[in-house]
């Protein structure tokens, strides 16, 4: 391993100590209890291998991809937790952000299952890296939806949540070139594949030690009841507006 | 390879939305009494911002350049297809500002609602996002070719308008104003008068 990877590798668990330690100090540990749990798992994780590099370098290799495995499950769980929190207002935003990311899981381990059941020589353990790679890209797909969503129309989102969306997406798409390069382009790649994603991780951590120093509620917005008078005033207007909008249109231009 | 081409699309968008999270402005302070202000202000601009539909009529009128061409001369005609390409782009313009004040109405107002109709929201960004292209295509049609090249293309944004206004009506319905009847809408019952 180089010098490089192994400076990234020991500054990042520096880093995922801090922000554990910050957690507890900060008092934000039981409002982001998935986001911890990951950053814990991939603490507890990048120890033993560490530990075990330097104890019995061949069982190293052997924990890499359950690892993987373990710390993608609980990206999700920080994926729920994201859209949770800016969605926490908007029912139906949330469900949306849900739906994607039920719909878009679902279907990469349905084709996982179809090709286990159709190619007899096919094997997941195999196949890791593809595996990661899918799922990684599913993992992006519901984090654009957050962010589309969230932009459309204008939610307003905290310093905490900001930071973990910022950081999870930068490690997200670092992995999904990563993964995709080396699928494609083979060992050639295999110097930039350890170097991408670690850096991106350590980009990663570096935004969420920042964001996530101390806790800072999620802005909550004062939304009018829908039958408050003004908005139905508004709202009546709005329809005889649209009306002669549609009329101006019918008219003008012969169909 | 499309496999490749589709995981590195992916990627980069996900890393071009991420960029521009970081470049989103906080939203107003203000908070909804502000926002419903201000929708009040689009509403009056979009109320009163649109051309008389005679004048619309007239700007796209085949019998004003068939006039034209058989009875002036050739700088008046030059002078006259110059005259009505300005006017087409400026009405082209006006009515993309007005389909995007009422994007933005509508984004506006239904941000303030809990519970939205994923189905009809998609539907409308998507119209918008259509009838606004639509608008861009025609600009450069009319910019490129002058106001008589692109009858189809005016047709079919006007259609697509038209399909945009009946779907946000509908995504409006919830809000029918029962109050608007001055008798039934007393200062007890709503806290105000109309």
């Amino acid at each position: 391993m180089g010098i490089y990877i192994q400076t990234v590798w020991l500054g990042g668990l520096l880093i995922e100590g801090i922000i554990l330690v910050r957690s507890v100090l900060g008092r934000s540990l039981a409002k982001y209890p998935f986001f911890y749990l990951y950053i814990a798992s991939v603490f507890a994780a990048s120890t033993a291998r560490y530990v075990l590099e330097i104890v019995r370098p061949s069982l190293q290799h052997g924990i890499y991809w359950p690892k993987q495995y373990v710390t993608l499950f609980l990206g999700c769980g920080v994926i729920f937790e994201i859209s949770r929190h800016v969605f926490a207002q908007r029912v139906t935003l949330d469900r949306i952000a849900r739906w994607t990311m039920l719909v878009t899981f679902g279907a990469i381990f349905l084709s996982v299952a179809i090709q286990a059941f159709i190619l007899p020589g096919w094997n997941v353990t195999a196949n890791t890296a593809d595996l990661e790679r899918d799922l990684r890209i599913a993992q992006a797909i519901v984090l654009m939806t957050i962010l589309v969503l969230s932009g459309y129309y204008k939610i307003g989102i905290g310093r905490n949540i900001k930071g973990m969306i910022l950081g999870f997406g930068i490690y997200v798409g670092a992995s999904v070139f990563s993964l995709t390069l080396r699928l494609f382009v083979g060992t050639r790649f295999e110097r930039a594949f350890e170097v991408i994603p670690n850096t991106a991780y350590f980009l990663a951590l570096a935004v969420w030690m920042v964001a996530l120093w101390s806790y800072e509620a999620e802005p909550v917005e004062k939304l009018p009841s829908i039958s408050g008078g003004e908005y139905q005033i508004l709202a009546g207007r709005t329809q005889e507006i649209l009306g002669s909008i549609n009329d101006h249109l019918d008219r003008t231009v012969p169909r | 390879m499309i496999q490749l081409i589709i995981s590195l699309l992916v990627g980069a968008a996900l890393l071009v939305f991420l960029y521009f999270f970081v470049r989103r402005s906080k939203p107003s302070a203000e908070g909804s009494a502000q926002q419903l202000r201000e929708a009040r202000q689009t509403l009056d601009s979009l109320q009163f911002g649109l051309l008389p539909n005679d004048l619309v009529h007239r700007i796209f009128a085949k019998e004003d350049l068939e006039y034209v061409l058989s009875s002036a001369p050739a700088d008046v005609q030059s002078l006259f297809l110059s005259e009505r390409k300005d006017i087409a782009l400026g009405w082209v313009r006006r009515v993309r500002g007005a389909v995007l004040e009422l994007m933005r109405f509508h984004r506006g107002h239904a941000r303030l609602y809990a519970q939205l109709s994923p189905a009809t929201e998609t539907r409308l960004a998507l119209n918008f996002a259509g009838l606004l292209a639509l608008c861009r295509f025609l600009q450069v049609a009319v910019y490129l070719r002058g106001p008589y090249a692109a009858p189809g293309m005016v047709r079919t944004v006007a259609a697509t308008a038209g399909r945009v206004c009946n779907i946000s009506e509908q995504s409006l319905q919830f809000l029918k104003v029962k109050q608007l009847d001055p008798l039934k809408n007393t200062p007890s019952s709503h806290g105000a008068s109309v």
